[in-house]
């Protein structure tokens, strides 16, 4: 390990938020075949705070959320969510689950079934809420993500930011404690990548414990706590917005802001 | 926004324009439709003559030459086959039962597709001349049941059926949306108490059920099951668990390679030694039914597999990431989606059924076609030719179920906004 690794390990380790530990993540390996997605990843994420992963294509900035609610299964070390360690017991993951919500780069609304329908499901699947409870709840999310109106149609008929953000409605029915975000906003026009981002800040305020996978740097700078920047399927560097984007220590690092700033 | 300039407040896109309507006559029609090159004209110089002598020997022979006696002398053996006939109350009754609730279900999802297609915004049947078109091939067949009828018994309790049908329609219109869910449960109430009715109290026992009856029951009880049952097999052809996967391979593989005549001999000639010696073995039409179940389901399991194959992971993902357990996700999320994809070939499939339901003549079973084979050899017709009088008739009936059952199925995907994606 280089000379950093001592303020690397400092900065992984460093809960930010409310300083309580969220999501804690120790030596964390992952293979798909003989390739190597995941290495040694340490990182320790506080309740409340956003942390933005950041880094190449390949790096295994996916990987690694998706392995926080256990759509990937890692190989070695440990992560534990809000006090649960993702274990095989099925149950175990269902709990871990249930605590962590995810928002998906191409939406993945259920076409079968209106906005009102995709919202609800979960809480009065999972959390056997009455249809009254889940509507009421649904109602005040859509207007929190500002479309109330479209409750009763189906995802095709809306734009892909109003799908985006009935994805992160549906995700907050079920009253999480913390948001995964997987490129929210790659797969968007252009002029829809707003009104996504602004329902993500206005969530980040809210005081949400969010970790987000994005290529959006003004998001990054404007709103995250800590910027961890992966390469290769290690994490590189892990510092505030303002360290990362004026004070970058590693070549690597310096390299990645060089080609997207 | 207002920094470049854009107005977006007060822009308006501009008006849509109708497409421009152009009326064609038939004279200018015929010209670019039929002689609008000269290999054209040819064809149609040559083929319109020929076409219109094969249909009009058609419509000489149905209309004036056919000797349509044979059909309404044994019309009873083409609708029950030999059941005796002083218990045709039996299936009557029946008959009023279930239309009352096919037509109370058809009611309660008529007003359930009105609900979903105006949220849609997609326009379905809704004007009576397409009622009348989708119930047309319906209305053919009554018409020519009523054509045939030679008594007035059968037309006035016939009509009576049709009008319990449309009661227990208008009745199923207006069951709120809450109560929806004890259809289901009227529907299996009114297939029990017909089968009750059918066979219990002195009843008369399958085997000796026979003609359409016979059909109707092989084709509707085939159905129902054979769908289940290629659900489970296609799930456990993807299941996690070896053991499970193995039999649900093993069993469409095997039941896919052999033809569906060995499989009813075997149902007929082989299943009994199979059994324990003291297990009542079931009758023949109980075992034809079993086989094409058996036979269907094999069909249906690869067909929904091809389903379940269309649905992206990301649907999986997002239902898994949402916190519900497999199998919700399963039956809430995958599978609604996966068989609304394989509409067609299902429906296709279950066509295919229908008609081969006419197979069981060969273990003996008076389905039908095989009371078409039987009639012609009457003391009364035999040797007089009347094959194609018998068949045409038949034939028309099992066009009428398999032209119904497609449409129905493109109503269905209309409905479910197949192809809207």
């Amino acid at each position: 390990m280089t000379s950093t690794s001592t303020s690397l390990t400092q900065a992984a380790w460093r809960a930010g938020g409310t300083g309580e530990e969220m999501i804690r993540c120790e030596r964390v390996n992952k293979w798909f075949g003989d390739f190597q997605a995941l290495k040694d990843i340490d990182l320790v994420i506080g309740r409340q705070e956003v942390v933005v992963v950041c880094g190449p294509s390949g790096s295994g900035k996916s990987t690694l959320i998706r392995c926080i609610n256990r759509l990937e299964k890692y190989d070695s070390g440990m992560i534990v969510v809000d006090g649960i360690e993702l274990s095989d017991d099925v149950r175990n993951i269902q709990e871990v689950r249930r605590e962590v919500g995810m928002v998906f780069q191409q939406f993945n609304l259920f076409p079968h079934l209106t906005i009102m329908e995709n919202i609800t499901l979960a809480p009065r699947q999972v959390r056997h809420q009455s249809k009254t409870e889940a509507d009421g709840y649904a109602t005040e999310l859509l207007e929190r993500v500002k479309i109330p109106e479209q409750a009763h149609k189906y995802p095709a008929q809306l734009s892909g930011g109003q799908q985006q953000r009935v994805a992160i409605a549906r995700a907050l029915a079920m009253k999480p404690r913390v948001m995964l975000f997987d490129e929210p906003t790659s797969a968007l026009d252009p002029e829809m990548i707003k009104e996504v981002l602004d329902a993500m800040v206005q969530l980040a305020e809210s005081g949400m414990t969010m970790i987000v996978v994005t290529h959006e740097m003004a998001f990054a700078r404007a709103v995250a706590d800590r910027i961890v920047f992966m390469a290769d399927g290690q994490i590189v560097e892990v510092g505030t917005p303002e360290h990362f984007f004026t004070d970058p220590q590693e070549d690597r690092t310096k390299l990645f802001l060089s080609q997207i700033l | 926004m207002s920094d470049i300039g854009v107005p977006t407040e007060e822009y308006q896109p501009p008006p849509e324009e109708e497409p421009p309507v152009r009326a064609v006559s038939p004279g200018e029609w015929v010209r670019q439709n039929l002689f609008n090159t000269w290999y054209n004209s040819v064809i149609t110089i040559v083929l319109a003559p020929a076409i219109g002598y094969l249909i009009f020997r058609v419509l000489r022979f149905v209309f004036v030459t056919a000797r349509w006696e044979i059909v309404e002398v044994n019309l009873t053996n083409f609708m029950v086959g030999t059941f005796p006939r002083d218990e045709l109350w039996r299936p009557w009754t029946a008959m009023a039962v279930l239309g009352l609730v096919v037509g109370l279900g058809l009611g309660v999802t008529a007003r359930a597709n009105t609900e979903v297609a105006r949220i849609r915004g997609v326009r379905i049947g809704a004007s009576w001349h397409e009622n009348v078109r989708r119930a047309a091939p319906a209305l053919l067949l009554l018409v020519a049941l009523v054509v045939f009828v030679r008594t007035a018994t059968p037309l006035v309790l016939l009509a009576g059926v049709v009008l319990l049908a449309v009661l227990g329609y208008y009745a199923g219109r207006r069951i709120p949306p809450g109560r929806r869910r004890w259809m289901h449960l009227a529907v299996l109430l009114g297939l029990a108490v017909s089968y009750v009715v059918m066979t219990q109290f002195d009843g008369v026992s399958l085997a000796r059920w026979g003609g359409l009856m016979l059909t109707m029951f092989l084709a509707v009880g085939g159905i129902a099951l054979a769908f289940p049952l290629g659900v489970l097999l296609a799930l456990g052809r993807r299941s996690s668990f070896p053991a499970v996967r193995l039999v649900s391979v093993v069993y469409i593989e095997l039941i896919r390679g052999v033809p569906l005549i060995a499989l009813l001999f075997m149902g007929w000639l082989i299943l009994p030694f199979l059994l324990p010696a003291d297990f009542p073995t079931p009758g023949r039409t109980w075992r034809a039914l079993i086989i094409l179940i058996a036979f269907t389901a094999a069909y249906v399991a690869e067909i929904v597999r091809g389903g379940l194959q269309s649905i992206s992971t990301g649907q999986y993902e997002a239902a898994q990431a949402l916190g519900l357990p497999a199998w919700k996700t399963m039956r809430l999320i995958i599978l609604p989606q996966a068989l609304r994809n394989v509409i067609p070939a299902m429906v296709g499939q279950f066509i295919s059924l229908f008609k081969d339901t006419s197979l069981v003549l060969i273990i003996g079973l008076l389905d039908l076609l095989a009371v078409a084979r039987r009639v012609t050899q009457q003391p009364d017709f035999l040797g007089q030719g009347l094959h194609a009088e018998t068949l045409i008739f038949v034939s028309f009936i099992y066009w009428v179920g398999s032209y119904w059952m497609s449409r129905e199925s493109q109503r269905m995907e209309k409905r479910l906004g197949l192809g809207e994606r």
